[in-house]
């Protein structure tokens, strides 16, 4: 069994419409987030990943299982969609629990794994409401609830978080983290992009139904050659160490920041910026940190694809 | 495999029973499945009326008749002649007219119309100067008539229209209706066949139709025999066929259900407006008889007209198309009936487990 999610050449049209090109990516294990703007393809990307649309072209393989099997896809993927609508006149737990028995799952595991989903998003008190009567982020956990139920090895989640409090969201976060760590492919859409950086271990980024960068933040941002890497370096003498700076060649600007106290600097050549760093702090410049200001997902969103809808 | 596959389609078919019978929008369903239930009851509480009047009739007559001594009343005979018969007649009405005997002549006549019952049966005598002229025997209870009539509703109400349209608002929406509320996704995203799940919803349509088609149609023959009296309900069910007829139409009424639930299952996947294909089928299912031989073979009338088990005659003053509607020129064997629902149905569900393999979930295009 092959231990990737796999898109071999993978191109979806909706008639003359694209809903992503050309896309090749091999996913390994752990929390993967798909970034990019409205309609750059990331909900049909997830689509695909599990047969709910077909590929124009191309081939997709889940862990070696074709996405036109459901019967044996979803017994290791669980989606959590962006589609707000329920089967009719479900309770919360009905939700689950049918889900379950469409599963095949004899009835009473059904129910037990049923409240034991329910209880993994908090949500056992509204559990005997119908679903119609919930909540914006109360339907969201109950959708995570039944993507999570089966405890799936391929966890997808389109926007996730959206409708979410603070609380519930560093709780389903922990959840994520928690899925991640025991080897399970967590596959997360999300806008937010603080949130993304925090939580993930690499990132694909769409732009127009392409796939502009994929792998981890840092890998991506190194491979950003047209946009200097930005260094936040704190010390007590940053207009001196600026001099100094700019006496190498690696430097190419050079600001101080707002509190005095640190100077964010460009470089085209962030290795030997750093050799150059420590023979300043041995020439007396006290110098308390040296970060990359620029290798989150945030700046190589703005370098690869613009300012289109980020919410910071 | 066999296992889970069958305890999916029951995780189906629990879902989908609590939405098809409880769904607002098919409350019409019910409305016309009770409608020839409503016709029967309407019909048997006008019967029971008539029956009360024969009946007080019959008793105010000075003597018991039997519908023989109705028949024994010929035209030409004199009031005394039927009262000798008959007896005094229970009601009697007389009055005077004038009637024509040339150009600008006429001539004052004495005109009667004497009603006698045997207690089922009227006999309607209208007399002229004291002789008969007109005799109208109304028979109270024929039981081939009102098979005959059973037979025309079950044919072309409950059938053509009740149990098409039945099964039109209830199995096309068991794909279509969960693309529009946009939760399909809800079953695809389930480690579930596709042909298991389009099994399940073919059976839970099944269970629910039948249901509610079956017991109209129990009802209606409840309906139908209400206002006959014992003796007549016991020669009907039990000397003239009545139990086997009634189980037959159950028959056709589930077959019926298959057939017409599988056309529109499939249709259910390839329109997205339910008025197209209702159009076509019901077209298809009107223009049957006038088709060749080999296209009458793809309809579900043609089996299910084969299996009905009154024929309906055909008046000598009805126009030819609707003669040609009403008879059944080429009917085939039960068997041959039933088998052919069957495989007709199977040929259906053979293009949905297709057509279901086939689906995306791409709702921002309905």
């Amino acid at each position: 069994m092959n231990d990737r999610i796999i898109f071999e050449d993978v191109s979806k049209f909706y008639g003359e419409i694209l809903g992503v090109n050309r896309v090749n990516l091999s996913i390994p294990p752990g929390i993967t987030s798909l970034v990019g703007p409205n309609g750059s393809g990331k909900t049909t990307l997830m689509n695909l990943m599990t047969g709910l649309v077909k590929p124009s072209r191309g081939r997709i393989e889940v862990l070696g299982y074709p996405t036109d099997d459901p019967e044996n896809l979803f017994k290791f993927v669980g989606y959590s969609t962006q589609f707000d609508a329920f089967p009719k006149g479900l309770t919360g737990f009905q939700f689950i629990y049918s889900y379950l028995c469409l599963s095949g799952m004899p009835l009473q595991d059904a129910e037990r794994t049923a409240w034991q989903a329910i209880e993994r998003v908090t949500m056992v008190d509204a559990a005997s409401r119908k679903v119609a009567a919930y909540s914006k982020g109360m339907r969201q956990r109950i959708r995570l609830a039944q993507a999570l139920a089966h405890n799936p090895k391929v966890l997808v989640l389109d926007e996730p978080l959206n409708g979410l409090d603070p609380l519930a969201r560093s709780e389903m976060i922990a959840l994520f983290r928690a899925s991640a760590a025991q080897g399970c492919y967590v596959i997360i859409s999300s806008h937010i992009l603080h949130e993304v950086d925090v939580i993930s271990d690499q990132v694909i980024l769409l732009s127009n139904g392409y796939v502009v960068a994929e792998g981890q933040i840092q890998t991506v941002r190194s491979e950003i050659q047209e946009h200097p890497t930005q260094i936040l370096v704190r010390c007590d003498r940053p207009r001196e160490l600026a001099a100094k700076l700019f006496e190498s060649e690696y430097t190419i600007e050079a600001s101080i920041h707002n509190d005095g106290r640190g100077l964010l600097l460009k470089t085209r050549d962030a290795d030997r910026f750093y050799l150059a760093m420590n023979q300043l702090a041995l020439n007396g410049i006290q110098i308390e940190s040296i970060a990359p200001a620029d290798d989150d997902v945030l700046s190589v969103y703005e370098y690869l694809i613009g300012n289109e809808e980020v919410v910071r | 495999m066999t296992r889970l596959w069958w305890t999916q389609v029951k995780g189906v078919i629990r879902l989908e029973l609590r939405k098809t019978f409880f769904a607002k929008r098919g409350l019409w369903i019910y409305a016309v499945a009770a409608l020839p239930v409503l016709l029967f009851i309407a019909y048997a509480v006008a019967m029971s009326h008539e029956q009360h009047r024969t009946a007080t009739i019959a008793r105010d007559s000075e003597r018991r008749l039997t519908y023989q001594d109705l028949l024994a009343i010929k035209p030409g005979m004199t009031k005394q002649e039927v009262t000798a018969i008959l007896g005094k007649p229970p009601l009697d009405f007389h009055w005077t007219a004038r009637r024509a005997t040339g150009p600008g002549s006429s001539e004052e006549i004495s005109r009667e119309d004497l009603q006698y019952s045997d207690g089922q049966n009227d006999l309607y005598l209208n007399l002229t100067n004291g002789k008969v002229e007109g005799i109208n025997i109304h028979e109270g209870f024929n039981l081939g008539e009102d098979a005959v009539m059973f037979a025309g509703v079950f044919q072309f109400f409950f059938l053509r229209l009740a149990i098409f349209f039945g099964c039109l608002g209830i199995f096309m929406n068991l794909f279509r209706g969960e693309v529009l509320d946009r939760s399909l996704h809800f079953y695809f995203l389930a480690p579930i066949r596709r042909e298991v799940l389009m099994a399940g919803k073919f059976l839970a349509g099944l269970l629910a139709t039948c249901t509610i088609f079956v017991t109209s149609e129990v009802l209606q023959t409840a309906a139908f025999l209400w206002h006959f009296n014992p003796q007549a309900r016991d020669l009907y069910l039990y000397h003239n066929h009545g139990l086997e007829h009634a189980a037959v139409y159950v028959g056709v009424t589930f077959l019926a259900c298959i057939g017409y639930g599988a056309f529109f299952l499939v249709a259910g996947m390839l329109f997205r407006n339910p008025i197209i294909p209702a159009a076509a089928i019901l077209i298809w299912e009107g223009i049957n008889p006038f088709l060749p031989a080999l296209l009458k073979q793809f309809s579900v009338i043609y089996y299910l007209k084969s299996l009905c088990p009154v024929e309906i005659p055909v008046s000598p003053g009805t126009p030819g198309l609707f003669a040609l509607l009403i008879s059944n020129a080429d009917p085939v064997s039960p068997p041959v009936a039933v088998l052919g629902i069957l495989v007709v149905a199977l040929l259906a569900l053979f293009v949905s487990s297709i057509q279901v393999r086939r689906m995306e979930i791409n709702y921002t295009t309905e």
